[in-house]
């Protein structure tokens, strides 16, 4: 009924043209990248600006109608599943960029707008937007707030969080408000900052300050092969203790340097147990002295190849950023994991890893933002040789490895639907309860995004796994009351 | 549609901003991934063929571009000719469909039918006649069938490739020319400039006769057994003894490298299907390949040069036509905003969705005039007179082989159409 | 009360009824509202322990009440530093009244200020709720980021009991190079020394001269400040240009808002003195008066109040922003009873 009065309510409003109701073709919204968790929705709306996207989160709201908004449908943690009776809202008309400002080094954005399009806009200026996730050909900047995604070179420059001026939001009774400001300094309490990561539970983006860099000076991009991922780990360590702050260093291992080989022609060494690429930017000068360091840190190495040009750096990127995807080459099912460690650890937790999938008899990829401890074990099965559990279960406890090793269950891909179980081994009930009520701040009705980031019983059970000690706490380094 | 090629599709998405239709729409469904998950379903058997199936499947462009931009390798190319005949077999169209279907499907492949429609286009054009009863029922695509007949002169509508023509100086090359069906018919000019080039590199260019459509009309259309008809046909009409058989088509170029696919249950033909496939070059290719030896004289121009889909995406040759074009003393080749985007015509798809690619073809055309390029360089028949029909500066748009040709022969750049 | 544990800080709020005002080392006491008189004061001073430090992992945690400079001198000897150099640092703000105000120094250029560096948190609510967000590690989505929500809180959603932030390496040279020129210079050759990529840590205008900071390898540091238009500064002179920067902060009527750079030349006609980061838009400004603190928040919608002379009846914010009504919603939420920090926020709520 509800439905039925809000689905004539969004076609008067929006068109027919903007409201999609036909059953197979709403199938095609029922995931996400990650298509494990599949939902279809009872009605799909497109808006084409700010207002209309008002308009339907407001009929939403007084038809007490969940909703959830969705951006390139890129994620991995099921952050844009649909609730089942619920509406998606898809910002893939918003794609205007409204303003590239060279002077105060920032541009507007409506959601719909692809990572990389922002870069290209801002490219005539020798501007780009920083943030980098492997997907940003395709991946939407509101996605990218409502993930706080990350990238290969936010180890120097930092995340979406960081990036991020300001953002226009429709909120989940359909008010439209601004969070931030002209620059980074709020009068009162950080609600952007707050915002940026909520994956989607704290309303609607409608458009997007992000802040410009100039491209740097230099680039300069090394791939390192190590005989084993450990070595490689140590030199990871090395690098950062010397006291260098790399643009990126990211880590693949030999499962990985073949799937991508057969993807792209990058040149990665097929038979290197790991490479290791790590890139320096910055004034000419400052980044030749600083990559002599890293060339001598990596002693261990069995063969360093330098870049010699833009062209072979775009290689290497190409290679690394086609890495997820291609491994649908080595496998026809898979799982892409995402925990951080802390950067000290990554040799014990790969080696800890690789133990899990021997045991499990399952074969797991690494190919992971080095730097910043944050692995992405890729979990290789086959649906059709019913190894769908045992590679779920290996993929969790990976996971909750991470966390168990003083990190943390999320470095980018964030909690969504998958991990929404696993945050009581990570947070406290207490811990849980104080993030609802930011939650509730924004939305007392609970119709945004509903089911994500919080363990429910109907996703969980009745009692979400239980809350094991954080190693600090164990450690006595905290005091949990 | 089978299932191996359907799960290479990991759901990741990095096709999406290569399409054309997605771009245009925003809509999941009007996505390679959409439509990959339609045909998924569809083999699942939980989605029926028709209605949505039919809509988004019919609508896809068949451009490819999804194709390159693939990390997983999904065979995009394989899974859209095995979902189209499905559509064909079980899910009836309307009649007024049917009969557009079958007009353009009864005119295109056929030259000597394709002639006479097109003195009438002539016709209509020189007297301004308006279209008839019959096709005034179906405006918006017999706007797109009318524009397509380029101006052309009833003269070049007769004029037909030498049977052979010999090489300048000793042969390093004996290549056999497919003339094409609407090819033939519209761009007499530019089988003539190709002859011309082949011939001052050095090639025995012999052009067969008893060639018709190649198939490619059929094949992107899942008009299957049509297209096998046709392969078979132009295999014969070929015949063995040449080094490389020579397309300046893209779309038929694709076409005909996938002989050996099309062909492979037909025992007769198989081996031979894959032998032909194996010689077809596009015209480019065989001169990145060929080092020049014909002198080349300066064409002062500005080249914005557009990716036919089915080169670039389907045969994945991007750098040869650009090399060729570049080693031309005096062109300077622009890059152009968008460039992977296709221009909305692929095949007949500007006959059969005409208003998407009404809209495909002026954001191709506003791309590549924003670079304000002399000339518009394009290989491909339907893509030359798609931009030619929303680009209103007058910017002239050639095949990469008439510059070459004009450059040999130490003529101004060519004028369009 | 000062609390010297985590418990006994849980055990103070929970076990107390009536009004509460957070205090740190007292620094920016004075910024934002006046607390209503009445309220009990819990001092976190006495929570100043180094809870975790692995140099290689380049994070430290540590309890609120550690003053930054403390924290500073224990991560020296490692060689690094937490990048951020707000100007009460020397008079001994802590850790967790830094967060608390959001403050931040020059370096906010190329490291942001504290909601950029701060990766976990520990606070205890109104109602003695102890909870924790973020994490010990620099990349961390997991769950909602309350560390940046407490940013610019002022004592107000909870008390700060422990934060955990990303260390950086300290730089092995620096230089600062002085150019004189007015405002409306200042914002052209900052875009200039930015395109030309030389990339400064930090770039203050103050005085009237506009201030290029680099960091890095000697020779490096050497050849970019030479390039810069301007006066290369030694030891003496660059220290004392630095100290200026930060006397803006004391002057009598002080602000600090956000605005795009360009507007400079607008912040700066209101102001005596101002130390702008001019490539960002965070400026600190002195006015001559109450009256000019309102002509900037008329024009300006970020402005937060940080100093005043005693006896001074301004309010200590302008008109509402668009969030306004949500802050009070978070308020409202985390602390319904309105015990933390009441006045703080006056008259907004
Ligand atoms: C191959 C591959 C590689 C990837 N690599 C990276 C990587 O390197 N780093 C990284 O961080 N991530 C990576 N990702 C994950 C993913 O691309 C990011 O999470 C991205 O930000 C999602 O953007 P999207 O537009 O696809 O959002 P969606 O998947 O559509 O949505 C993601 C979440 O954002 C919310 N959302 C979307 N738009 C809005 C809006 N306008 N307002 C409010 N909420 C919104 C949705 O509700 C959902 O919760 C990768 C994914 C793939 C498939
Ligand atoms: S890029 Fe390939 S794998 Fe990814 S969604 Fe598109 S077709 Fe599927
Ligand atoms: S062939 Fe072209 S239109 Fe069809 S799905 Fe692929 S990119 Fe889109």
């Amino acid at each position: 009924m509800a439905l039925t009065d809000l689905r004539d309510k969004l076609v008067a409003d929006l068109g027919r043209d903007g409201v999609i109701d036909d059953p197979a073709h709403l199938r095609t919204y029922e995931c996400d990248a990650l298509t494990g968790y599949r939902v279809v929705p009872a009605l799909v709306v497109l808006p084409r600006d700010a207002g209309e996207v008002a308009t339907a989160v407001r009929a939403c709201a007084e038809h007490g109608v969940p909703f959830v908004a969705r951006g390139a449908g890129t994620g991995l943690s099921g952050g844009a599943l649909p609730t089942a009776d619920g509406v998606v809202i898809s910002l893939q008309r918003l794609r205007r960029i409204i303003e590239v400002d060279p002077v105060n080094r920032r541009a507007v954005v409506q959601p719909g707008v692809t990572n990389l399009d922002i870069s290209k806009a801002a490219a005539a200026y020798g501007l780009y937007y920083a943030p980098d996730p492997s997907s940003q050909q395709v991946c939407t900047i509101g996605g990218n707030v409502a993930e706080n995604s990350g990238g290969a070179h936010c180890l120097k420059y930092g995340f979406t969080a960081n990036h991020v001026l300001a953002v226009d939001v429709v909120l989940p009774d359909g008010t439209p408000t601004r969070l931030g400001g002209d620059a980074p300094h709020q009068a009162g309490f950080d609600l952007l900052g707050a915002f940026v990561g909520s994956e989607g539970t704290l309303g609607v983006v409608t458009a997007v300050v992000v802040r410009l860099l100039h491209t740097p000076a230099t680039v300069r991009t090394l791939a390192a092969d190590f005989d084993s991922t450990e070595t490689a780990g140590a030199a990871v360590t090395a690098v950062i203790a010397a006291g260098i702050v790399p643009a990126a260093i990211e880590m693949m291992d030999n499962l990985a340097i073949q799937a991508v080989n057969e993807a792209v022609d990058a040149g990665f060494d097929p038979d290197t147990a790991a490479v290791l690429i790590i890139e320096l930017d910055g004034p000419a000068d400052e980044v030749e002295e600083r990559f002599a360091e890293v060339t001598a840190v990596c002693t261990a190495a069995t063969r360093v190849t330098i870049a010699r040009d833009a062209e072979q750096r775009a290689r290497f990127w190409r290679g690394r950023k086609a890495a997820f995807a291609a491994v649908g080459r080595l496998s026809p099912n898979y799982f892409v994991q995402d925990g951080v460690v802390p950067r000290t650890r990554l040799g014990e937790a790969l080696a800890r890893i690789a133990a899990m999938a021997d045991e499990a008899g399952l074969r797991v990829a690494n190919v992971f933002h080095a730097g910043d401890g944050n692995l992405h074990p890729l979990v290789l099965y086959s649906e059709a040789a019913g190894e769908h559990e045992r590679a779920e279960a290996l993929s969790s406890a990976i996971a909750e490895l991470c966390v168990e090793l003083g990190g943390s269950l999320s470095g980018e891909h964030g909690i969504g639907t998958d991990k929404a179980c696993s945050m009581p081994r990570m947070f406290s009930t207490d811990d849980l309860e104080t993030m609802k009520r930011l939650r509730a701040a924004f939305d007392p009705a609970g119709l945004c995004n509903p089911g994500k980031i919080f363990p429910t019983p109907r996703l969980c059970g009745e009692r979400p796994g239980p809350y094991r000690p954080h190693p600090l706490e164990s450690a006595g380094v905290i005091e949990r009351l | 549609m089978k299932r191996e090629l359907l799960d290479v599709c990991v759901h990741c998405g990095f096709c999406l901003p290569t399409c054309p239709t997605y771009v245009t729409t925003g809509d999941e469904a009007e996505s390679p991934r959409g439509r990959i998950y339609l045909m998924s379903l569809a083999e699942r058997g939980e989605t029926p063929i028709g209605g949505a199936f039919t809509e988004h499947i019919d609508s896809c462009l068949g451009c490819l571009a999804c194709v390159p931009a693939c990390p997983s390798g999904v065979q995009y190319n394989l899974l859209i000719e095995a979902a189209r005949p499905r559509i064909e077999q079980e899910a009836p169209r309307s009649l007024g469909e049917r009969s557009f279907r079958r007009l353009v499907f009864g005119l295109f492949p056929y030259p000597r039918r394709l002639r006479v429609a097109a003195v009438f286009g002539v016709l209509y054009q020189r007297v301004g006649i308006r279209p008839t009863r019959l096709l005034s029922r179906l405006p918006a695509r017999v706007r797109a069938l009318e524009s397509l007949l380029p101006p052309v002169r009833v003269r070049d509508l007769f004029a037909r490739t030498p049977r052979a023509t010999p090489p300048a100086g000793s042969a390093r090359r004996r290549v056999a020319l497919l003339t094409g069906c609407a090819q033939r018919v519209f761009f007499g000019k530019v089988n003539a400039a190709t002859v011309r080039v082949l011939a001052a590199e050095g090639c025995e260019v012999v052009a067969p006769r008893g060639q018709g459509c190649c198939g490619a009309l059929s094949l992107h259309s899942g008009r299957d057994d049509e297209a096998r008809r046709f392969a078979r046909r132009t295999i014969d009409a070929f015949g063995d003894g040449y080094d490389a058989i020579v397309v300046n088509v893209a779309g038929c170029g694709s076409t005909m490298k996938e002989y050996g696919e099309l062909l492979s249950d037909d025992p007769a033909y198989r081996e031979r299907a894959a032998a032909f496939a194996a010689k077809v070059r596009d015209v480019t290719e065989l001169l990145a390949e060929l080092p020049p030896i014909a002198p080349r004289h300066p064409v002062e121009a500005r080249v914005a040069y557009h990716d036919a889909c089915h080169l670039a995406n389907a045969q994945r040759i991007t750098a040869q036509p650009r090399q060729v074009l570049a080693a031309i003393p005096g062109v300077e080749l622009v890059d152009v905003p968008e460039a992977q985007i296709c221009c909305g015509s692929a095949g007949v798809y500007n006959l059969l969705q005409p208003e998407t690619a009404e809209e495909l073809g002026k954001r191709k055309a506003a791309n590549l005039t924003s670079v304000k390029p002399d000339v518009i360089a394009t290989a491909n028949a339907g893509c030359l007179l798609q931009i030619g029909r929303f680009t209103s500066d007058g910017t002239p748009i050639v095949h990469p082989v008439e510059l070459v040709d004009a450059s040999i022969r130490g003529a101004a750049a060519p004028k369009g159409g | 009360m000062k609390p010297a544990t985590l418990a006994e800080l849980r055990d103070a709020v929970r076990d107390t009824d009536g009004p509460l005002v957070v205090r740190g080392a007292g620094t920016a006491a004075g910024w934002a509202g006046t607390p209503l008189p009445g309220a009990t004061e819990i001092e976190t001073t006495g929570l100043d322990r180094l809870l975790a430090y692995n140099p290689d992992d380049m994070t430290v945690a540590v309890e609120a009440g550690m003053p930054l400079t403390r924290l500073q001198a224990e991560l020296a000897p490692h060689g690094q530093r937490i990048a951020l150099d707000a100007a009460r640092t020397p008079a001994g703000a802590t850790v967790g009244g830094l967060v608390a105000t959001a403050d931040s120094g020059p370096l906010r250029h190329s490291h942001g200020g504290p909601r950029d560096l701060v990766i976990g948190v520990t606070v205890v609510l109104a109602d003695g709720t102890v909870a924790r967000s973020g994490g010990h590690v620099i990349k961390n989505v997991a769950g909602y980021d309350l560390g940046k929500l407490f940013c610019g809180s002022f004592g107000t959603l909870g008390v700060i009991a422990e934060v955990v932030l990303r260390v950086h390496p300290l730089p092995p040279a620096t230089r600062t190079v002085a150019l004189p020129c007015d405002a409306v210079e200042a914002v052209d050759a900052a875009g200039r020394l930015l395109a030309a990529r030389l990339e400064p840590v930090a770039l203050e205008w103050c005085d009237g001269s506009l201030l290029a900071r680099y960091e890095g390898g000697p020779s490096s540091v050497e050849r970019r400040a030479a390039v810069t238009p301007g006066t290369p500064l030694d030891g003496a002179a660059e220290a004392k240009a630095w100290q200026r920067v930060g006397d803006v902060s004391e002057e009598q009527t002080v602000v600090r808002c956000g605005t795009r750079p360009d507007q400079l030349p607008y912040v700066a006609k209101h102001a005596t003195r101002v130390a702008s980061s001019v490539a960002v838009g965070v400026h600190t400004v002195a006015v001559a008066g109450d009256a000019e603190v309102e002509r900037l928040r008329a024009e300006f919608e970020h402005v937060t109040l940080c100093r005043r002379p005693p006896g001074s009846d301004l309010p200590a914010w302008g008109r509402p922003h668009t969030a306004v009504p949500l802050m009070r919603a978070v308020k409202q939420r985390f602390d319904p009873a309105g015990r933390l920090g009441a006045g703080r926020f006056a008259p907004w709520f």
